[in-house]
């Protein structure tokens, strides 16, 4: 069933907290079961790509701002036309 | 796919918002950002027409902060919905982790809602995303409007939401539902969290 958006004012100013303790407690149990230091030490040609990052999403060092702008304003302009 | 990032200790999360035009997706953006601490608050880029419809995209960044250990970036976008706008929507999904469909709850919309989430799908596809796979919520807003000009949300959910994916009801323009839907995409998205590739040989 759909959940009620009714929200008291109260409960809308813990929102974001509410929020980022879900994502906190969820990270924490991924991070655990994936983290590579429990588990056995992988040999030197299995270090994993941690360097490559996401390849289909370039990231930037200030948080994650486009860094390919002149192929999306390409793309911008081509809708435009 | 969302990546743990062992090396640079980041992990980073795509989220767009998709659906037909006026259905509510920058007004999530919008009470998401209103309820940012100050100090969390970075800037939601909203490129907008005067009639304050998404020309291109907003984009808004979640610096969650370190989380056990891992600086957390939450990346939240919204696509035109407009149709001719097919060209940017398909440059948004690119590299998604996790989709909200925010539907209009309007009878009338009904047609535009169908045909957003087959765009979506058909996009999703080109971008060599599974549409049945992918991590998916749906929204049905503006449920704020008088019964008679609405649809059920067993009738939405029944037209919409064939994979059974979690929905919401929500009233964007007052918040309402709006932080439901994001906790519920975040955690199906982190349930798909993994550790970068490792090649066995």
């Amino acid at each position: 069933m759909a959940k009620e958006p009714q929200k008291t004012d109260e409960e809308e100013g813990g929102e974001f907290a509410d929020f980022l303790a879900d994502v906190s407690q969820e990270i924490a149990q991924r991070v655990e079961s994936l983290d590579p230091s429990i588990k056995k030490q992988p040999e030197a040609k299995k270090t994993p790509a941690a360097a490559e990052g996401r390849k289909k999403t370039p990231i930037a060092a200030d948080a994650g701002l486009i860094v390919e702008w002149p192929n999306v304003v390409d793309r911008i302009i081509e809708e435009i036309r | 796919m969302s990546v743990v990032n062992y090396g640079t200790r980041e992990i980073t999360c795509k989220i767009v918002y998709y659906g037909p035009g006026r259905s509510g997706k920058t007004t999530n953006l919008q009470h998401v950002y209103s309820k940012l601490p100050e100090e969390r608050k970075g800037k939601m880029v909203s490129l907008a027409t005067d009639t304050d419809r998404t020309l291109f995209f907003d984009f808004l960044p979640l610096d969650l902060g370190t989380i056990s250990g891992f600086a957390t970036r939450f990346q939240l976008y919204t696509v035109p919905g407009q149709v001719y706008y097919a060209a940017t929507r398909k440059l948004v999904l690119q590299g998604v982790d996790g989709v909200v469909f925010v539907a209009d709850s309007q009878a009338r919309q009904m047609a535009e809602n169908i045909e957003s989430l087959q765009d979506l799908h058909a996009n999703l596809a080109e971008e060599g995303l599974d549409p049945r796979t992918i991590p998916l919520v749906m929204q049905y807003n503006k449920r704020d409007l008088p019964a008679s000009e609405i649809s059920p949300v067993e009738e939405l959910d029944e037209t919409l939401n064939f994979r059974g994916v979690p929905h919401f009801s929500a009233t964007a323009v007052t918040g309402g539902g709006v932080f439901e839907t994001l906790r519920s995409i975040s955690s199906l998205v982190l349930s798909r969290l993994s550790a970068p590739a490792v090649k066995e040989s």
